[in-house]
């Protein structure tokens, strides 16, 4: 039991639950797929629990300073063992407690030693366990291609983390880690979901696009279109040994992720952003995920330790990348004249609006379905009830709040059968100050400002409670 | 004009949609065993028939269309009162305008019946990620391992939920018992049921008892979820809009043991 409190502990500053993405029919022994996730439980911060996210070992030969598993660090160390963590899981699951196991973790003596004891694990409780949940394993960087390949085969997703926005942060704070050993699997990662034909992308963004084309190879520079790099045969020898009806040779049919800290280096919104427009241009990605930076460690070239966490700047950062991926839009686009960072008191969608006020209001009984979802408060879903109920008689008004439309924020920027229902002057001024008005109460409801100072006494309390208990 | 009474059953309220349309229309529908006379309207006490049953049902199908008749179904589920009275105007309105109804979602008729529809297919999701199985034994040694699981849906979701149990736990036999209706599914290998259940006697009388290591790892997974949680970051508020706290009751890792 300590064992888990010790390598929960460690695994908690992970983000990234989700259990989406791939569905699997009940062909094992024990559980299936479920396309949409589910989410089991939410934790004190709000967080939800689907997967059981753990560490393999927290023992880490590495030294990143944002890192609360770091070498330095004072702090009581755990592995599981293969099997403990395999049975676990199965049990877990069966109590319908979790979609999954999310195994990450730190680097014990070499990625690839590491690595192969994750591998084993997860074989075990694919082939032995015959589980058929989700499985989402950590590919640490400078692991060999062979071992990935297999973690690939028995996992639905594979996640690398970048965790710096820019390759300088990443020098400073992570010095054992480099973007060349980064990428390299990444690269590799997508390269064999070309190969298996399953190369999905990120939300509609490459919508009709067939992405499973040799074009979208990428060479060894981490560019498209480069010549075919090494790559493994498709299907292996163990793969499909136990579970009958598992597709052989099916790779990471999730997709891959990736991860980078907020707040830490000095990186703006901006170049954050295009960082991962980049990497799902590139990788092909289904997600990048962010996490504010929180001070768990001393360090001389971190934020204080008693600096809050940014939560809404992360939060900002969120919508914008959802804008990115479901929206059509660009960060270019976002940040066009308009400083580096994101407006942290309204969303983007708003922000951008009022910055390009000349392209509304817009007609929503005209509108195609691309320009509806660049209005603030319409989504995909209220999008496609106002196409669909426009074929059979005019949107009224009226009728869009039905549609699940957001009015408070829509009205500003829409016609409704040519009349405008705003404010009375259409100016960004004005609309800013009615939106700002109406937001004040809400934020506040979203994050609960109860970030509080934790004192010293405290917080080695909380670092070696896992120890203690 | 007659306030139509029914058996809370499915067939039952659309044999009141055919009296509807052959004997008299209806003022409402009600169910039989709560319902106050008014001085405004005679009642009558519809007897369910299968026939008349299907035959409505049919036609549902027919010219309105089967997405009409899942949403129908979903709405007749729901612990709502006055559900069976938005069921009716719906399918007068399905009847008048055939199979655009579905995308009329301005009509007052179409919205509230969606919305009582989304309701259950929320609680249905809710069932999903709230059901906490306890691994039981029926004490009989080399018996199998039952999954148990106690349940208090504001609708009456099980059917709901069955199928992703039964395919998802194929190899376990399991029972989810709804504490407030009694009844419950049982299912094993890809099949189940719905039956009448009052507690943890099995069909042949023997009793459930809890397996050796079921509290063993009700701890593993309360200890897990409390460290889960990053303090910096501690929001009660947006834990209890994602799990209500009606939910907490048959939640293992939120209770103590």
């Amino acid at each position: 039991m300590q064992k888990l409190q010790i390598l929960a502990d460690s695994a908690k500053y992970d983000v990234s639950c989700s259990s989406s993405g791939s569905s699997r029919a009940a062909n094992g022994r024990m559980g299936n797929g479920h396309m949409a996730g589910i989410c089991h439980s939410w934790s004190a911060d709000g967080r939800c629990v689907s997967l059981l996210k753990v560490l393999f070992t927290n023992k880490c030969v590495y030294n990143c300073e944002y890192c609360v598993n770091r070498r330095t660090n004072d702090f009581p160390r755990a592995s599981f063992e293969p099997d403990e963590l395999a049975r676990l899981t199965v049990e877990f699951y069966r109590r319908n407690y979790i979609e999954g196991l999310f195994l990450s973790s730190a680097v014990e003596v070499s990625p690839d030693y590491t690595a192969e004891r994750i591998l084993k694990c997860l074989e075990l409780l694919r082939y032995e366990y015959g589980f058929a949940g989700y499985i989402h394993a950590k590919i640490i960087p400078g692991v060999s291609p062979e071992i990935l390949h297999r973690i690939g085969l028995v996992a639905d997703r594979l996640s690398v983390n970048i965790e710096m926005p820019s390759s300088k942060s990443l020098a400073a704070f992570a010095p054992q880690k480099n973007p060349k050993k980064i990428f390299a699997p990444m690269r590799q990662i997508t390269n064999t979901l070309i190969e298996t034909n399953s190369l999905k992308g990120p939300g509609t963004m490459f919508k009709g696009q067939n992405l499973n084309d040799s074009a979208n190879y990428l060479g060894p520079s981490g560019l498209s279109g480069g010549g075919t790099g090494t790559t493994l045969p498709a299907v292996r020898g163990s793969a499909g040994r136990g579970l009958s009806g598992r597709k052989r040779g099916s790779f990471a049919a999730a997709g891959q992720t990736t991860q980078m800290i907020i707040g830490a280096g000095g990186e703006s919104d901006a170049s954050i952003l295009a960082t991962s427009e980049n990497l799902y241009r590139t990788f092909k990605m289904k997600r990048v995920y962010y996490s504010a930076y929180i001070p768990v460690v001393d360090s001389p070239i971190l934020p204080d330790k008693s600096t809050a966490p940014p939560l809404k700047r992360e939060h900002r950062i969120y919508q914008a990348d959802w804008l990115l991926r479901f929206y059509g839009f660009t960060v270019k686009e976002l940040f066009r004249s308009g400083g580096e960072n994101l407006d942290p008191d309204l969303d983007p969608k708003v922000t951008w609006a009022l910055r390009n006020l000349d392209q509304f209001p817009i007609e929503v009984n005209r509108a195609s379905y691309e320009q509806l979802m660049r209005i603030p408060g319409i989504g995909h879903t209220s999008a496609m009830r106002i196409i669909r109920q426009r074929r059979f008689a005019a949107v009224r008004f009226d009728d869009l709040k039905k549609m699940g439309v957001v009015i408070k924020r829509a009205k500003y920027f829409v016609l409704c059968c040519g009349r405008y229902y705003g404010d009375r002057s259409f100016a960004p001024e004005t609309i800013r100050n009615s939106l700002l008005q109406m937001e004040s109460g809400l934020q506040l409801s979203m994050f609960d400002d109860n970030w509080k100072r934790i004192e010293e006494g405290e917080r080695r309390e909380k670092l070696s409670a896992a120890g203690v208990i | 004009m007659l306030d139509y009474l029914y058996d809370e059953t499915f067939e039952g309220l659309l044999t009141c949609v055919y009296h509807h349309y052959y004997t008299d229309r209806a003022a409402g529908i009600y169910p039989r065993d709560d319902y106050q006379p008014t001085m405004l309207n005679g009642f009558m006490e519809v007897e369910t028939d299968q026939d008349k049953a299907d035959r409505v049902y049919n036609a549902i199908g027919n010219k309105i269309s089967n997405y009409a008749l899942r949403l129908i179904y979903r709405a007749f589920l729901s612990g709502i009162q006055g559900k069976e009275n938005v069921i009716l105007n719906y399918i007068l309105l399905g009847f008048r305008t055939g199979p655009s109804v579905g995308s009329l979602h301005a009509v007052k008729e179409v919205k509230e019946l969606e919305d009582i529809a989304r309701k259950v297919g929320i609680e249905q999701e809710r069932m999903l990620q709230f059901v906490r199985f306890e691994v039981m034994e029926t004490g009989e040694p080399g018996s199998p391992q039952i999954l148990y699981a106690e349940v208090e849906p504001d609708h009456d979701v099980l059917e709901l939920a069955a199928h992703h149990f039964a395919e998802r736990f194929s190899h376990d036999p399991l029972i989810i018992h709804d504490t407030g209706r009694a009844k419950a599914v049982v299912a094993y290998e890809h099949n189940w049921y719905v039956t009448d259940f009052d507690g943890r006697h099995m069909p042949d009388g023997s009793e459930l008892v809890i397996s050796e290591d079921e509290r063993n790892y009700q701890d593993l997974w309360r200890t897990y979820f409390d460290h889960i949680a990053i303090k910096e970051r501690i929001n009660p508020r947006c834990q209890r809009n994602h799990m209500p706290v009606r939910y907490w009751k048959h939640l293992t890792e939120v209770n103590l043991p």
